[in-house]
């Protein structure tokens, strides 16, 4: 059950297009992925290349054109709009780049919501996310509306919602662009945890995180590397050298190891045991 | 996620306020516009109102409205005395004259003539002075709402009507006629001094039936008498409303305007809805994304629709009840009536508001991709 080849996500032939005619752009061009539970998996490329279509894809919000799209054995294009938002309710989490905090509510509200969603009582759901607050440091400000909260506090408020149902999978998109460098540390340190957590019944987890700072790569199990809709065939340890001689104070950043063992975990009072 | 729901409107206080404000102006206009046009109509049949006691109204039978003076002749009286199960009947005045006042000014009172025995015809109350006093000859009553139109004339005060002596006696309530001219009350014996039309003076002749007979065999016993008919109450109040809503034009003039209010509504509200809808486009993305199922999504939806259309709908039919009650102080020229079939009547036109506003923004959100939370 807990194996380490568990298949996470199974990509066969993924296809996406937009637009039509001269505006039409092909996205993704016959994408093939596989990833096994465990793994911390970061999806690199430039602008435009396609990581953001194929992370939305892999989490069942955007419906591939052609191609098969499997999250943990649940094949998306077999199932309605409600079966779909009902098993995404169960098996994904998602990080924003934005935050994409519910502004009104309270930051425990907002740790709540997928638990709200899944129709959770609201005494346990305000109960799981308290919790779910304490383990990102953040239980002193669970009545703190987001405007509140700095960025690098509200990015936390979202890995904990993130994480609070216990997801399989956690999708990170740009988790780290908004932040300094070492509040990014702090979230990078969350997620790498989060990918050594496990869903309630004691399954592993995959974590997808698309990302442009190469400060974090070296939090990876696993690079992947797209281009022009495409995922490149490039050995994670050269994307992670070509990183290091891009930002020379990348590889002395905090982490909790990765492709390339990593920087240890700095200490503090995150604990992370999602 | 009703909880949710009723967050994201309250949070935003001036999104949510305006949101209110939209539908109440919206209530507003429907229900205002509804009121003064009920109370017009209501205010149409005020003659009506102010005499409680006859069964039977026997009037000229081309009569339209209950205002207007077509004249009975004393031989119509003394017919409809004779007439089988007819308890009384009395004579009743009611025709425009031309009044002096003191300080040499003129304009035109609605003079009503009652029984100067029976008092038959009398208005509601008598405020100052006393009702037996209009038999003191040339004796009036001044209605209350007249007392600034005949610029504040006070008991023992002289009037001048058709150029004849009359003296102020008291003042009464009673409720006015559709185009609100300043009432006098005197008894028919008055009545034929100021205004001398001869043996063809009466308005109307008011009618009791006889305990036990029936008021339907009286009134068609009547109208076999040459050039009279009878009719109850609800018959002249419904020939009156007929007369006021086709024969003036008011009932076409107002329902435009309400027509109006009530498009200018469903627009305002259903575009500040929408809007707001539109707004949260984000929110709602990010809960679709997080697995919120349609029937929850369509629940928050209308939830907040629901919940700012009634606190709008409480809002305007609040500020028209204000409105009306504003229009029952005396000597308002407001005329506001507003029924509980009114009330129904706004609720209506403000889910027909809200339902607009909420079906777009239902297709918005219904359409959403959750994929632009990583947008």
């Amino acid at each position: 059950m807990s194996g380490a080849a568990e298949h996470a996500v199974r990509l066969r032939g993924v296809r996406k297009r937009f637009g039509r005619g001269n505006t039409e752009v092909r996205a993704l061009r016959g994408v093939d992925l596989d990833l096994a539970a465990g793994q911390l998996v970061m999806l690199v490329g430039p602008s435009g290349c396609g990581k953001t279509t194929l992370v939305s894809v892999i989490s069942g919000v955007l419906d591939a054109d052609e191609g098969v799209a499997e999250v943990f054995g649940v094949d998306w294009g077999t199932l309605s709009a409600e079966q779909k938002t009902a098993r995404r309710a169960e098996l994904v989490g998602f990080v924003f780049q934005q935050f994409n905090l519910l502004a009104p509510l309270r930051a425990w509200e907002n740790v709540a919501v997928p638990l709200v969603v899944r129709g959770t009582p609201l005494p346990r759901a305000k109960q799981a996310a308290v919790e779910a607050l304490r383990r990102v440091g953040l239980a002193d400000r669970a009545e703190a509306l987001p405007a509140q909260l700095s960025g690098g506090m509200q990015q936390r408020v979202a890995i904990a919602r993130a994480l609070v149902g216990r997801p399989r999978l956690l999708v990170c998109d740009e988790p780290t662009a908004n932040l300094d460098a070492r509040t990014g540390q702090t979230v990078m340190d969350l997620i790498k945890e989060a990918a050594s957590g496990r869903d309630e019944q004691g399954r592993r987890r995959c974590v997808i995180v698309v990302t442009h700072d190469n400060r974090t790569f070296h939090y990876a199990d696993r690079i992947e590397e797209m281009e022009d809709g495409v995922l490149k065939q490039t050995p994670a340890e050269f994307i992670l050298r070509e990183a290091t001689h891009a930002e020379p104070h990348a590889a002395s950043a905090g982490g909790a190891g990765g492709v390339a063992g990593g920087p240890p975990r700095p200490g503090g009072a995150i604990d992370a045991d999602f | 996620m009703w909880r949710i729901a009723l967050r994201m409107l309250l949070g935003d206080r001036p999104k949510y306020l305006a949101l209110v404000c939209g539908l109440g102006f919206a209530v507003l206009l429907i229900s205002q516009q509804a009121a003064i046009f009920m109370g017009l109509l209501i205010r149409a049949t005020g003659p009506l109102q102010n005499v409680a006691q006859p069964d039977l109204w026997v009037a000229n039978k081309f009569v339209r409205y209950v205002s207007e003076t077509r004249a009975l002749s004393d031989e119509d009286l003394s017919r409809v005395r004779s007439t089988p199960g007819v308890l009384w009947a009395e004579p009743f005045f009611s025709s425009r004259v031309q009044c002096d006042l003191p300080s040499g000014n003129s304009r035109y009172i609605q003079l009503v003539g009652i029984d100067r025995t029976t008092m038959v015809g009398q208005p509601p109350v008598v405020t100052e002075g006393r009702l037996e006093d209009l038999r003191i000859e040339g004796a009036v009553l001044v209605e209350e709402s007249a007392r600034s139109k005949l610029e504040n004339v006070r008991i023992g005060d002289t009037l001048k009507l058709n150029d004849r002596r009359a003296i102020v006696v008291g003042y009464c309530r009673a409720k006015p006629g559709f185009d609100s001219p300043a009432v006098v009350y005197t008894t028919y014996a008055n009545c034929l001094r100021f205004v001398p039309l001869g043996r063809n003076a009466m308005t109307y002749v008011l009618v009791k039936v006889r305990p036990g007979a029936d008021v339907r065999r009286v009134q068609e016993e009547i109208g076999r008498l040459p050039d009279v008919a009878a009719f109850t109450h609800a018959e002249m109040t419904d020939r009156t409303v007929r007369f006021i809503l086709i024969e003036t034009g008011i009932g076409i003039n107002f329902g435009i305007t309400v027509l109006l209010g009530l498009i200018v509504g469903l627009a305002v509200s259903g575009a500040i809805f929408y809007q707001f809808t539109m707004e949260n486009s984000r929110n709602y993305a990010v809960l679709k994304a997080m697995g919120a199922r349609r029937g929850a999504l369509i629940g928050m939806v209308l939830l907040q629709a629901v919940w700012v259309g009634l606190i709008g709908y409480g809002v305007g039919v609040g500020c028209t009840a204000l409105f009306t009650l504003q229009s029952r102080q005396p000597g308002m020229e407001l005329a506001a009536y507003f029924p509980w079939q009114l009330l129904v009547g706004s609720l209506v036109g403000m889910i027909l508001c809200i339902s607009v506003g909420s079906l777009l923004s239902l297709r918005r959100v219904l359409r959403l991709e959750p994929a632009v939370v990583f947008k």
